[in-house]
């Protein structure tokens, strides 16, 4: 009986909870199709790329004044080759991040590559005192900031007094004593010493408007604003994906003709190659080179051009290395140099489309670049070897490490450079670091050979960061240790040329400096790759540059 | 079985401290130095040394450690990221949100498509019907991802101009992703579950069941199917997990703002606070996805669930 009544009860339970059971899968059941449905709902329902030409940031409507309604409402598309990391133009030395500063904040100096330089942009009129210390900027007039803002000195005083208290921005501004602002219209720069070359300054220092930056206090940068006085503001900014920009309609120097304009990142070389030929990108500027004819033959020649870079790779060769006993002897060095072939460099680095430096700087773009009166040290392996013998090496020698950044170009370059001594016997390995990294152990001077690359720098100041001893980041050869070489003469020639305002004097303390150096045989420019660059049927581009284009200055094509 | 479930979500709390652990451990050892990759190259030493004091980079690990344990309990938050000085929640969650749904789509085009396709090719073994998926598996599974999502770009953007390359703005943009992280685990689970049926399809019980005159339907779908999907279930999640943990390539091949692509990048940097974010966000989803799967499989097999059903007598 007692089993008869646990057996029913058993099987009462066993059906109880059989049901339960089921009741549980298919609650199970239908959560999971809830759950993939609003996956699949939730990856669907975003709404497509905004169109609409949206407000100013005081909510009026966007005018169309430079262009007809449909244009408006078109939004060019660009490519971000990686992510915008702030927005702040005195927190990042980045080119990439400062060809978007480009489009919403300007400096007292612009700059425009297609006709040579610098050029006056916020500052209407620059007077220089007798003894080059006091610069006196005088303002345009008229120019209002995003915001509604009017533009005063004081907007400079602030900016510039920001800027020096930024890391980042140290190199621009050790040589300014104080700023100051007389009167709303003028703004003063007094300097420490004289020197000429502040124009990369006025140029890389982009005007904020004060109040707007100090409501935003921390965050400014990582979200959007209007506080700067350029043709475009950013209407939407995500470090991920890029950042999206709206005209400006009361732009000093008139409202752009293309009022919407999208960055997109497309990090992978490849894609956006694809992304251009499918007519998904209107602006695609340092381009593969490996994918050149395929776009050439998609851009036609109207909408494409590869025009000269500014930016140089370098071989250093540090003299008082670990390896000194080999690298401090001047014919191994030398004999390296007229190993190295820049032409197998420019094929590995820019597929045969670059040339091969032998300046510090782009003559095109440098006036006071010297161009003759140094060694050059043409490649000549017989001649490598002939000086390597000389140097008692004559079965070979071992010179050490590479050490490259790991960027595709520095170490495509540290390969070819290694394959180039090979040949001639000489031995040396590579080493990759991420450019955090190399940067301090070219600080300490821990490592024998090196790659790196500058960019993007018109200042004809700019050898002084690579033979200077106050310099910080390219100084990668210690001049000053041992009396090996006549430092002191070298930082006198780079005092002088940035003391005086006279092009043909400077280019005679530049080309006696240069010789100095290349003598050393520690520096050798290798190439100068181009910028390919190409655009869609949309638009038209003006004058090509190769790094600091203005979008206000595109148009929509008919 | 509550009390399953309870113990398998306070699991998760070793597991994430675990896992942060590791990741400290790991960063660790790995060179970097964020006050210069923020700075950059011309900026003074002095300014990156206190930059990266201030950071509290050059802490020892078991202090870094518990200051950034001590923040996401006590604030519950992932802290400020060393490269673009935005909260990390910020840049992590939205993107996460990103990978999930392109991984949830990926997971049921692949369920969908491979498991039936798997019983198909088992039930009809040695027929054209197994031949053909079982070959476009091998060849599919065996190709990279990066490989066959270039190869969709070139074909369907580019050739055919019916998808856009890159974003996340319509459906459409969806398909491309969703089809390059889908297809390998696809014939991954064609082939999964095609081993797996005729696992059950040979056992003696598959016999027994004939022999008693049941119909072939019936032994195919009630009594090898319902066995033959008990790994599959756990291949499922450990799909889901894997997608989500793989989704890199799909995310920088068609620029999709993804944890995964984000990750990556930030290493670059050494943005810790980031990397270590993004790492717990998918460690706990990977984890809840087990559970899960755990869960279900319970369901499914009745020893299991037997185990951890409690019988009144």
């Amino acid at each position: 009986m007692i089993f008869a009544r646990k057996g029913f009860s058993l099987a009462r339970t066993k059906k109880e909870y059989s049901r339960k059971v089921n009741q549980m899968k298919r609650t199970i059941a239908l959560c999971l199709a809830l759950i993939m449905a609003l996956g699949l709902l939730a990856g669907c329902n975003q709404t497509g790329t905004e169109k609409d030409p949206g407000t100013t940031p005081d909510g009026t409507n966007q005018g169309t004044n430079q262009g007809t309604a449909e244009q408006s409402e078109k939004t060019l598309i660009m490519r971000a080759e990686s992510a915008f990391t702030t927005l702040d133009p005195a927190n990042s030395n980045n080119t990439h991040d400062i060809k978007l500063y480009d489009q919403i904040y300007e400096g007292l100096y612009g700059m425009n590559e297609a006709s040579g330089g610098y050029y006056k942009e916020l500052a209407k009129d620059v007077q220089v005192s007798d003894d080059s210390l006091v610069y006196t900027i005088t303002l345009q007039d008229g120019v209002t900031f995003q915001n509604g803002e009017t533009l005063t000195a004081s907007d400079c005083v602030f900016t510039y007094e920001r800027a020096m208290t930024f890391a980042a921005m140290n190199y621009l501004t050790t040589m300014i004593e104080s700023v100051e602002a007389p009167d709303d219209q003028t703004f003063v720069i007094k300097m420490k010493y004289a020197y000429a070359p502040l124009a990369h300054t006025l140029f890389r220092i982009k005007i904020l408007e004060e109040g707007e930056v100090t409501a935003q206090g921390d965050k400014f940068g990582t979200i959007p604003n209007t506080a700067g006085t350029g043709a475009y503001y950013v209407k939407e900014y995500d470090v991920a994906s890029g950042a999206k920009l709206t005209s400006y309609e009361n732009y000093w120097q008139g409202a752009p003709n293309i009022k919407n304009v999208e960055y997109r990142v497309l990090s992978d070389a490849a894609a956006s190659v694809i992304a251009y030929e499918n007519g998904e990108l209107d602006y695609y500027e340092d381009a593969a080179l490996s994918d050149w004819d395929s776009l050439y033959a998609k851009a036609g020649e109207s909408h494409s051009t590869m025009v000269k870079g500014n930016n140089i790779i370098w071989m250093g060769i540090n003299y008082a290395s670990k390896n000194k006993e080999v690298l401090n002897n001047d014919l191994v060095r030398q004999a390296m140099f007229y190993a190295i072939n820049k032409e197998d460099v420019n094929i590995a680095v820019a597929e045969g489309y670059g040339n091969a430096a032998d300046t510090y700087m782009v003559p095109e773009y440098v006036p006071t670049q010297p161009t003759t009166g140094f060694e050059t040290y043409a490649y000549n392996p017989e001649k490598a070897k002939e000086l390597l013998a000389q140097a008692g090496y004559a079965d070979g020698v071992d010179v050490g490490t590479i050490l490259s950044t790991n960027s595709s170009h520095n170490s495509k370059t540290a390969q070819v450079i290694q394959a180039n001594l090979e040949a001639v016997g000489i031995h040396a390995e590579v080493e990759m670091l991420d450019v955090s990294l190399a940067v301090e152990k070219w600080n300490a001077q821990d490592y024998d050979l090196c790659v790196y690359a500058d960019s993007g720098n018109y200042d004809f100041n700019n050898i002084r960061q690579q033979v200077h001893s106050e310099s910080v980041g390219m100084y990668v050869i210690n001049y000053t240790v041992g009396d090996k070489f006549d430092w002191k003469r070298i930082e006198e020639l780079v005092a002088l040329g940035a003391g005086t305002a006279d092009e043909n004097e400077r280019l005679t303390y530049y080309t006696e400096l240069w010789s100095m150096v290349m003598d050393t045989a520690t520096i050798l420019p290798l190439i100068n790759r181009p910028v390919a660059i190409v655009w869609s049927e949309r638009i038209n581009i003006g004058d090509p540059v190769p790094t600091y284009y203005k979008i206000r200055n595109f148009t929509w094509a008919e | 079985m509550y009390r399953y479930i309870l113990k398998r979500i306070l699991f998760l709390i070793p597991t994430i401290l675990g896992v942060v652990f590791i990741i400290f451990f790991v960063l660790n050892l790995t060179p970097g130095n964020p006050g210069r990759s923020i700075l950059g190259v011309s900026a003074p030493q002095e300014a990156v040394d206190q930059l990266n004091e201030e950071l509290g980079y050059n802490d020892p690990l078991l202090v870094k450690y518990f200051n950034y344990l001590k923040n996401l309990v006590l604030n519950r938050s992932f802290g400020t990221s060393y490269f673009t000085g935005q909260a990390v929640a910020d840049e992590v969650l939205p993107r996460f949100g990103v990978t999930l749904k392109l991984s949830t789509i990926g997971i049921i085009i692949s369920t969908l498509v491979g498991v039936p396709l798997g019983i198909l090719t088992a039930v009809k073994q040695y027929s054209i019907w197994d031949y053909v998926p079982s070959v476009l598996a091998f060849l599919l599974a065996a190709i990279p991802s990066f490989v066959l999502g270039m190869v969709l770009l070139f074909v369907f953007a580019l050739k055919l101009n019916i998808l856009p390359s890159y974003g996340l703005e319509t459906w459409k943009c969806y398909i491309m992703p969703s089809l390059c992280m889908a297809i390998p685990i696809t014939a991954f689970n064609v082939r999964f579950t095609k081993s797996s049926m005729l696992e059950s399809i040979r056992e003696d019980y598959i016999d027994t069941a004939r022999a008693k005159g049941a119909k072939e339907r019936t032994v195919i779908w009630k009594h090898a199917l319902k066995n033959a999907l008990l790994p599959v279930i756990t291949n499922i999640g450990l799909n889901m997990g894997g997608l989500i943990m793989g989704a890199v390539v799909a995310e920088r091949l068609f620029s999709v703002p993804g944890i995964g692509a984000l990750i990556v990048d930030r290493i670059a940097y050494k943005d810790e606070p980031v990397i270590i974010a993004g790492t717990i966000v998918i460690s706990i989803t990977f984890t809840i996805i087990m559970l899960a799967v755990d869960i279900i499989y319970a369901f499914v097999d009745p020893r299991i669930r037997a185990k951890y059903t409690k019988v009144k007598g």
